[in-house]
């Protein structure tokens, strides 16, 4: 007697929703909660690996001799006029250094140019480039983006074009030991992909460093581009100021006490802006070369999370607070006045 | 008009005002009929009266906007910062780097190009892609409510529906609950219960009268009073049988409690057979009875009875039968009669909640009934004053009754809403009943259905009067009470308030009315017209309090559409309200499995995606942020745009949007507890404190990831594409784990998206790595070839999660949130004990005596308001003593 309800329901019954887990919300879950247990036992877990790994790191870090010469200000025969100097052309640029070798050093053996001060990762610099350019012949006149090293002044392109590729290191190293010239490697210390794909091998450095205002290093013009390695890891551009590149490899091994005799061809000029020049001669591990932070860190956390899960299980011990105890709830507070 | 075969014979009609059918009106009785809609569309009175439904934004989006302004004045701060330094950079170093070859003097304009370019990296500090989960997100809660088994209404199969999407956060932080009552609170389904025959209570120990033995009994022996008690209640009404094809009867009827009696008649073999025009043929035990039906006196609001004037066809005899409220027909007694047993059935019945209607009839002889029919034709057909003159006729033959009895009709309660109206208040729920029945049914339905505690505990203050100044009067003299029992005693203080005093309350008396409505956590506003419904929600708004409106009817559509949130009943007064509210359901029970699981669960969820989404912003814009500082403040990023799209779009994006599957604690401790509800409705998942929690955990991360990785990237492997790529799976790895820290239940698909997320970003850069033409090339091979890579992962991982998790732990632990406290009983699985109201005004309070630690994304909110002169700190004040009834136990 009922007069609407029942004709309207039996339309909607056909609108009833299908059940299933996911519709209801009632997916199985795990509910993890931090009980001191599980996080004690968390932080004695990293602890455990943490130190043996930063113990390995450090050791690994050790074991790669390294030597670093700083020779920018040393190279400079009168202090006062560093611009002056590196600035004519000129001038005598070469420098003899002296390094020795503190320990045995296993082949191969790395050697690497590091800058100081110096913004490879300048915004202006960073941009002015064309990749294109340098692996594709037909896109030789893209120099939009290089500006300003895109064009010489009478509008043609300059390959490769751009400030990164315009201020090419251009310091060079000779290692003799004991009056017998130490060879130093230059193939193969770009990358492979590099050499493959980013440098083309039709194209050859075309009106490069012609202009009046001359940059970093000269390239001969006769040689393609994928062969051009220094250039190629110069402009693998640097994300931070101070950065090593790889200037070559020696393939022999050096003993300890060894005096390496470096002939420098001092011509890249970073006295204008206090920048430091530095050779660097080191061998590596699986950790790279020598680097003790990650060491060190993996120690700081290891103890680190060791002295808190010291810290939790001393406070779950004298000052126990069961979990869940419905007293802490505050509407139950009230009523235990 | 005009109708074509084979309807009629091109016939043509015209249409006046009697062919009109007006808009809610039920056409019976026929079989088909043919028409035109006229007057349709905005421009009349229902449409203008409906008022503009507002676009609605959450407490959380207009949150989320605050803070977004927030990043907005920090990332400028920051630009002119980092803009100044820049440009000081470039006048002090950068000339001197020749590599760089600045121009020696660049126009003025050139000092805003560096400020720009930080602009433009800063760009992404602001999440876009928090727009689109959020509404990815919000229209999954809406089709959660939609899905529900459980919140489809058994007997209907009406299902709920979120009609609105962009609101599922509101309904975690309702705090006034504005509801209809009939309909909404009650079946709208009125069952005759019990009745009083000359003296004698029917029904009153099976509850319902139509199986008392004693009644059918009397039925079928034929007593008297009985019987003419029955046929009262069978012929003096307006209701229209219907014979159905198979035989059986329905009635169609206007009102309510007609249906119920004549329904309740016929159970008593007292069937109202047919209607022929003004004759009734009903039939007794078998035997039928005819009956012409003279006049009918029609009830109005005023008159609150009705009558008519029959003559039995067999015996010529005329009587005039009459029902109608207790006080108008009790005085019409004849002189003599004892009305005070019916008074008394009236009164015990009205305690029960029940409605109640008097029975009355009076023999009339033929000449008295001559007389006064012409008298009657005559009112009805005056021009002038036509209802008062009516009244006043028919006040002449309704005069010296018989009382024949008292008839209680129930309308039910629905199911669950005593228990679903406590439970909510439980939750801090503060609930308002506006209704547009009389004052003593709506008190009587209040207290049946929780509203108010019964006394002594629940005081119930009256508002009335008549004029401005006993309006203002009585105001002035229940805020004092409300006043001092609020800050002193712990009773249930409600006030109660009919349209008229509502209206000068309103108009004259706004701010101490406000004050009221704030103090007081219950209110009965009866009588009261929806727009008067309109404007009380209106009035909590403006007191900044979430509000949601729930009702069933047409009358309810104003005020649904007012309140923050709107939920329509699909009930039996149509779909109106349902149609214009944001969420419908079919039940008013539903309403707490509305608020507390889908409402709660959505506000947690979306709290934790939105301040997630800054969180991931904020971080990889700290890092650009600091290599600026490395890279000569010349803004270069050191990002490419391919890892920089991907991060914000896909990477970061795709395991947070999983969290709309997190459930901190389950349904069934939820219900429990619904106390915990709290911390929605006081926004303490996501403020300003909270957000400060997610800024410094951001930067915290990226000085953790930046550090690292210049440091374990320095010298010969500072790659410029090596060293961002480091960085961004940094990034990537650390945000793995945070929403692996932040989620509390781990389903299937959160493992999915979080690890698989993290194999994604592998395969995707693989991918990318792969092209000779993308700057990336070959990058990630290599990458992934070195021990170290995967080193500085692990450690950045353990650097930036370790503090977080002890710190998260010393709180989870020490300094446990109810939440927590919850999980861990969850977790425990014994029984938990709770008890108590939790008092909605001690809220200020609540927050100072918790701690701030800004690492931790949970930490309690400030003050959220200060509204009138009561909030008082004094608030850890028992609600009261161990001993009371509101102690309980709830396993």
């Amino acid at each position: 007697m009922i007069p609407d309800g029942s004709s309207q329901a039996s339309n909607k019954i056909s609108k009833k929703p299908t059940y299933s887990r996911f519709t209801q919300q009632d997916l199985p879950a795990w509910k993890p909660i931090l009980t001191p247990a599980l996080v004690i036992a968390t932080l004695v877990c990293l602890a455990i690996i943490f130190i043996p790994i930063g113990l390995f790191s450090l050791s690994a870090s050790k074991n790669v001799v390294e030597v670093v010469d700083r020779y920018d200000d040393a190279c400079i025969p009168s202090p006062n006029q560093k611009v002056g100097y590196i600035k004519d052309p000129a001038t005598n640029k070469t420098c003899i250094r002296s390094i020795t070798i503190p320990k045995k050093m296993r082949k191969p053996i790395y050697v690497y140019y590091q800058l100081d001060n110096f913004y490879q990762n300048h915004r202006r610099y960073v941009k002015s480039r064309s990749d294109r350019q340098l692996w594709n012949p037909k896109a030789e006149s893209r120099t939009t983006q290089c500006d300003p090293e895109g064009q010489t002044g009478d509008g043609k392109p300059i390959v490769p074009c751009g400030l990164v590729a315009w201020s090419l290191f251009n310091d060079t190293y000779m290692l003799s030991k004991n009056d017998a010239a130490l060879p130093i490697n230059k193939k193969d210390i770009a990358w492979r992909s590099d050499r493959i794909h980013k440098f083309g091998e039709n194209i050859y450095p075309k009106n490069f460093q012609n202009g009046t205002l001359i940059g970093g290093g000269k390239l001969d013009e006769s040689i393609p581009m994928n062969q051009q390695e220094d250039l190629m890891v110069w402009m693998r551009t640097a994300a931070l100021p101070t950065f090593r590149k790889l200037y070559g490899k020696i393939e022999t091994d050096l003993e300890a006490n060894e005096k390496i005799t470096v002939t420098i061809q001092n011509n890249y000029n970073t006295y204008s802006f206090h920048g430091k020049k530095k050779l660097v001669v080191s061998t590596a591990t699986w950790i790279g070369g020598k680097n003790d932070f990650i060491g060190r860190m993996y120690m700081a956390v290891g103890g680190t999370s060791l002295v808190f899960a010291i810290i939790f299980s001393l406070l779950y011990v004298f000052k126990p607070r069961p979990l869940g105890n419905p007293s802490y709830l505050s509407w139950n507070k009230n009523n235990t006045i | 008009m005009r109708l074509f075969p084979p309807f009629l014979d091109n016939d043509i009609f015209p249409l006046t005002i009697k062919n009109t059918l007006l808009q809610s009106c039920y056409l019976r009785n026929t079989e088909w009929a043919c028409g035109v809609a006229v007057y349709t569309g905005n421009q009349t009175k229902l449409g203008m009266c409906r008022g503009i439904a507002e676009p609605k934004l959450t407490a959380v989006d207009a949150m989320v906007d605050k803070l977004t302004g927030a990043i907005f004045v920090f990332q400028i701060v920051v630009v002119i910062v980092l803009g100044i330094a820049g440009n000081v950079f470039k006048d002090k170093v950068g000339r001197k780097l020749w590599y760089v070859q600045y121009p020696k003097e660049g126009p003025w304009y050139e000092l805003l190009v560096i400020p720009l370019r930080f602009e433009l990296l800063c760009s992404i500090m602001i999440p876009i892609s928090i727009k689109v989960s959020l509404d990815l997100a919000k229209s999954l809660y809406a089709k959660f409510i939609d899905w529900d088994v459980e919140m489809v209404d058994p007997e209907t199969g009406i299902r709920s529906n979120a009609a609105n999407q962009a609101i599922s956060e509101d309904l975690g932080q309702v705090e006034y609950i504005l509801t209809d009552k009939t309909g909404t609170l009650t079946e709208n389904q009125m069952i005759f219960k019990r009745c009083c025959i000359s003296g004698r209570f029917y029904g009153n120990e099976s509850g319902d009268a139509l199986t008392d033995a004693q009644l059918l009994n009397a039925v079928s022996t034929g007593s008297a009073d009985v019987i003419l008690f029955l046929k009262v209640m069978a012929i003096c009404n307006t209701v229209i049988p219907v014979r159905s094809k198979s035989g059986t009867i329905s009635y169609k009827a206007l009102s309510q409690d007609e249906e119920a009696l004549v329904c309740a008649a016929a159970r008593l073999r007292m069937v109202l057979e047919n209607k022929n025009g003004n004759i009734l043929d009903i039939n007794l035990n078998a035997s039928p009875l005819r009956y012409e039906v003279l006049d009918t006196l029609e009830f109005t609001s005023d008159r609150k009875r009705m009558s008519v004037v029959v003559r039995e066809c067999q015996s010529g005899e005329l009587f005039i039968l009459s029902k109608g409220a207790d006080e108008t027909i009790l005085p019409l007694t004849y002189s003599g009669q004892q009305v005070r047993t019916f008074a008394e059935a009236v009164e015990q019945y009205a305690q029960m909640g029940l409605r109640t209607l008097c029975l009355a009839w009076r023999k009339l002889e033929e000449d008295e009934y001559q007389e006064w029919t012409s008298m009657f034709k005559e009112a009805n057909s005056t021009l002038v004053d036509r209802e008062r003159r009516v009244a006043e006729v028919c006040q002449r033959l309704e005069r010296d009754f018989e009382i024949l009895g008292v008839a209680a009709i129930e309308d039910r309660l629905q199911e669950g809403v005593p228990e679903t109206i406590e439970t909510l208040r439980k939750a801090g729920i503060n609930f308002w009943m506006l209704t547009g029945d009389k004052m003593s049914t709506a008190i009587q339905i209040a207290l049946s259905c929780n509203f108010v505690s019964p006394e002594p505990k629940g005081q119930l203050l009256i508002i009335d009067g008549k004029t401005e100044d006993e309006v203002c009067r009585s105001l002035e003299r229940v805020l004092l009470t409300t006043r001092i029992t609020e800050s002193e005693s712990k009773q249930d203080v409600a006030f109660v308030v009919d349209g008229w005093a509502l209206e000068i309350a309103l108009k004259h008396y706004r701010k101490p009315f406000t004050e009221l409505a704030i103090l007081s956590r219950t209110a009965i506003c009866c009588r009261v017209t929806p727009s008067q419904k309109a404007q009380l929600v209106e009035l909590l708004k403006l007191c900044d309090y979430r509000t949601l409106a729930i009702g069933d009817g047409g009358n309810d559509v104003r005020m649904i559409q007012q309140a923050d949130i709107g939920v329509g009943i699909s009930g039996r007064e149509g779909l109106q309200a349902a149609r214009a509210a944001d969420y419908s359901i079919g039940k008013f029970r539903f309403l707490k499995r509305l608020i507390l699981v889908h409402g709660r669960y959505s506000y947690n969820r979306t709290a934790f995606l939105s301040q997630y989404s800054f969180y991931k912003s904020l971080l990889i814009c700290f890092i650009q942020i600091f290599f600026s500082f490395i890279s000569g403040v010349s803004g270069t990023s050191l990002f490419n745009t391919v890892s920089l799209m991907a991060y914000n779009v896909f990477y970061t994006s795709v395991p947070v949007l999983f969290s709309v599957l997190d459930k901190d604690l389950s349904e069934r401790t939820v219900m429990q507890h619904p106390q915990i509800l709290f911390d929605c409705q006081s926004g303490r998942l996501l403020n300003p404190s909270t957000f400060a929690g997610w800024f410094g955990r951001s930067l915290f991360h990226a000085i953790v990831v930046f550090v690292i990785t210049i440091h374990s990237y320095a010298f010969e492997k500072s790659e410029m594409e090596e060293v961002a790529m480091v960085v961004v799976s940094g990034c990537i790895w650390l945000q793995a784990f945070v929403v692996a820290l932040e989620t509390n239940s781990f389903t299937i698909f959160q493992h999915l998206a979080i690890w698989g997320n993290l194999v994604a970003f592998y395969a995707i850069n693989w991918i990318v790595s792969s092209i000779p033409t993308s700057g990336m090339y070959t990058t990630m091979f290599r990458l992934c070839e070195q021990p170290s890579y995967w080193i500085t992962m692990i450690l950045i991982v353990a650097t930036g999660m370790c503090p977080v998790l002890a710190l998260k732990y010393l709180r989870y632990t020490y300094r446990p949130s109810r939440i927590n406290i919850l999980q861990q009983l969850e977790r425990l699985g014994g029984p938990i004990q709770s008890s108590g109201i939790i008092e909605p005004k001690s809220r200020s309070s609540l927050d100072t005596d918790s701690v701030h630690e800004p690492l931790l994304s949970e930490s309690p909110s400030a003050t959220r308001r200060s509204v009138g002169p009561a909030q008082r700190s004094d608030s850890f004040r028992s609600q009261s003593p161990p001993d009371s009834t509101h102690t309980r136990k709830d396993n």
